[in-house]
């Protein structure tokens, strides 16, 4: 057939099922309002007792880091989105009406992926970006050490965290597509990103130096840093593992899809 | 066309579709009749490609479900009218199948209005009672205008009137050429709307004809009145009839035609005051049919475990 629909059909078909929910709208305003209000709460907290902060302290002091720090709770926000974005469909059962509608399941999973990486990665830049610059500005206004997006390195660092957060988006997705359920699927999301650097964190430190980095939370932190130290990945390299991880866990979610009966 | 090749469905070690082998043609209904648990929903979740078969295939006009790029042109299913996001809209839900598919969105609102749930399409489904879920479910399967039709258990919920009206409605599609596959449990509904039965029991082929062929190859039971019931009974016993108190004065017996019962009468001398054959019903048929198997047999009520 002439018309015979392909991959941006299903993707169209994708995004409107995803805006066409009010869960989409609580789970976006949820990571609005994690990482900007805690930007604004951290960062008058940190203006407040500027004066009592050592001399080292007030050296070790990083503007960017502390003015995006809301991306640490955020990223259980995006998370959850991800997973959700699937599992809810294994919830309700709308699942078989889906596949019954595409059966290419790779497609499927595909057009899905399309509509988190497209959303979470324009909705993320912007909340980071408006992020780090109330944060700055609540920064100048108490005569604190600010920093500008003219720094190419910090730039680098402010768009490496809207990276972060869709990555991560696509992380809970793809662990929602082989776990099928959201409370399994959170379960180890958490772990992954919470749980397993404590356990990490108990090793002897010669097996730390050559585990923590490879992390999902560390990666984050290096795509971040403006200065790598040798502990851990440059942020290219950084950005570069996360991205892997994140493809892989994706990869095996759509292979199970295709596998497992609906 | 629709054919099931050789299909078989193995879950652990549930054998659920058993080398199930036939064909449903277009321009009638047919029906699918067997017990719960028989294997029916999972030979259509086969069909639509939720589920793999472990040996065969099933296919639609020679292909397989996933090699439709836009299969609800070709195939429209009913299987769960629950299967649904509960928080989207009716018309929502539609859109994203429709979109899917390539299907204009005009014939969203055709299908809406055709079921009648056009004056609740803007409310979310998870509201909907069991009824207007399964309104909204034939809407969605008509929505590609597709050949082939299958509906898995599609009177439960409805109320007679929805009853009355899905079994002309199946008429209707298989007049205009349509194939109509209708699962059902109960004997009675396929009795009245198909035109066209197949019979499975665990998993496996056991019949199939129209209600006519199917009823006609029953042996039925023979109702006789007699002057005598306990010596005609000895009667026809030493025939090898079987014969059942029906009242003080009435047997009724199976094995013997009632040609038989009147002879026998007359030569041990026994008045005869009704002699009445008794036609098996389609749900007789059933009910001997799928005797052995049941995936749960019926236990003495008032046992507790």
């Amino acid at each position: 057939m002439s018309d015979s629909p392909t991959l941006v059909d299903t993707t169209r078909s994708e995004m409107l099922k995803f805006r066409t929910v009010r869960a989409t709208f609580i789970g976006l305003a949820t990571l609005v309002v994690l990482t900007i209000g805690l930007a604004v709460l951290i960062t008058i907290v940190i203006r407040t007792n500027w004066n009592q902060r050592s001399l080292a302290d007030k050296l070790a002091f990083d503007p960017v880091a502390t003015s995006l720090a809301g991306i640490f709770f955020a990223q259980f926000a995006v998370g959850v989105m991800g997973a959700r974005f699937i599992t809810a469909e294994y919830a309700s059962g709308a699942i078989r009406t889906t596949l019954t509608a595409v059966p290419r399941r790779v497609h499927l999973v595909l057009a899905k992926a399309i509509v988190l990486l497209v959303t979470f990665f324009v909705v993320s830049e912007a909340v980071v970006f408006a992020a780090f610059i109330t944060g700055q500005s609540i920064y100048r206004s108490g005569h604190l050490p600010s920093v500008s997006l003219a720094d190419s390195t910090v730039l680098r660092a402010v768009i490496m965290a809207g990276i972060y957060l869709t990555l991560l988006t696509l992380i809970g997705f793809g662990l929602g597509l082989i776990l099928r359920t959201t409370s399994v699927t959170i379960s180890v999301y958490v772990t992954i990103l919470l749980i397993i650097p404590i356990i990490v964190n108990f090793l002897p430190s010669s097996w730390q130096d050559h585990i923590t980095k490879y992390l999902p939370s560390n990666l984050g932190e290096s795509m971040l840093s403006q200065t790598p130290s040798v502990r851990s990945f440059a942020w290219g390299t950084a950005a570069l593992l996360l991205a892997i991880y994140c493809a892989v866990i994706v990869a095996v979610g759509a292979v199970t899809l295709v596998r497992r009966d609906a | 066309m629709l054919k099931i090749d050789h299909l078989s469905k193995r879950y652990g070690e549930t054998m659920a579709v058993d080398d199930l082998d036939f064909e449903v043609t277009p321009g009638v209904v047919t029906g699918f009749l067997g017990p719960n648990g028989s294997g029916k929903s999972t030979t259509m979740r086969v069909i639509i490609g939720l589920d793999r078969p472990t040996h065969g295939r099933a296919t639609i006009n020679g292909k397989t479900y996933d090699e439709f790029k836009a299969p609800l042109r070709e195939v429209g299913a009913l299987l769960d009218a629950k299967a649904l996001d509960p928080s989207r809209s009716a018309r929502n839900h539609l859109r994203a199948l429709a979109t899917a598919n390539r299907i204009p969105i005009k014939r969203v609102d055709e299908v809406l209005e055709f079921v009648g749930v056009a004056s609740v399409a803007h409310k979310k489904v998870g509201g909907f009672s069991l009824g207007m879920s399964q309104r909204l479910g034939i809407a969605s399967a008509l929505l590609g205008d597709p050949g082939i039709l299958l509906f898995d258990e599609p009177v439960n919920g409805l109320d007679p009137e929805g009853i009355r009206w899905i079994r002309d409605f199946f008429r209707s599609l298989a007049k205009e050429g349509r194939t109509v596959f209708v699962s059902s449990h109960l004997m009675s509904e396929m009795a009245v709307s198909a035109d066209q039965i197949i019979v499975i029991g665990r998993g496996k082929f056991i019949t199939s004809g129209t209600v006519a062929e199917l009823t006609a190859n029953a042996t039925g039971t023979v109702y006789v009145r007699c002057a005598d019931a306990t010596r005609l009974g000895e009667v026809l016993g030493a025939l090898e009839g079987v014969c059942e108190p029906a009242n003080e004065q009435g047997l009724n017996v199976s094995g013997l035609s009632s040609d038989q019962v009147g002879e026998a009468a007359l030569s041990a001398g026994i008045a005869i005051y009704e002699l009445t054959p008794q036609r098996a019903s389609l749900e007789d048929v059933f009910m001997s049919l799928t005797a052995d198997s049941l995936e749960y047999g019926h236990h003495d009520a008032g046992v507790a475990p």
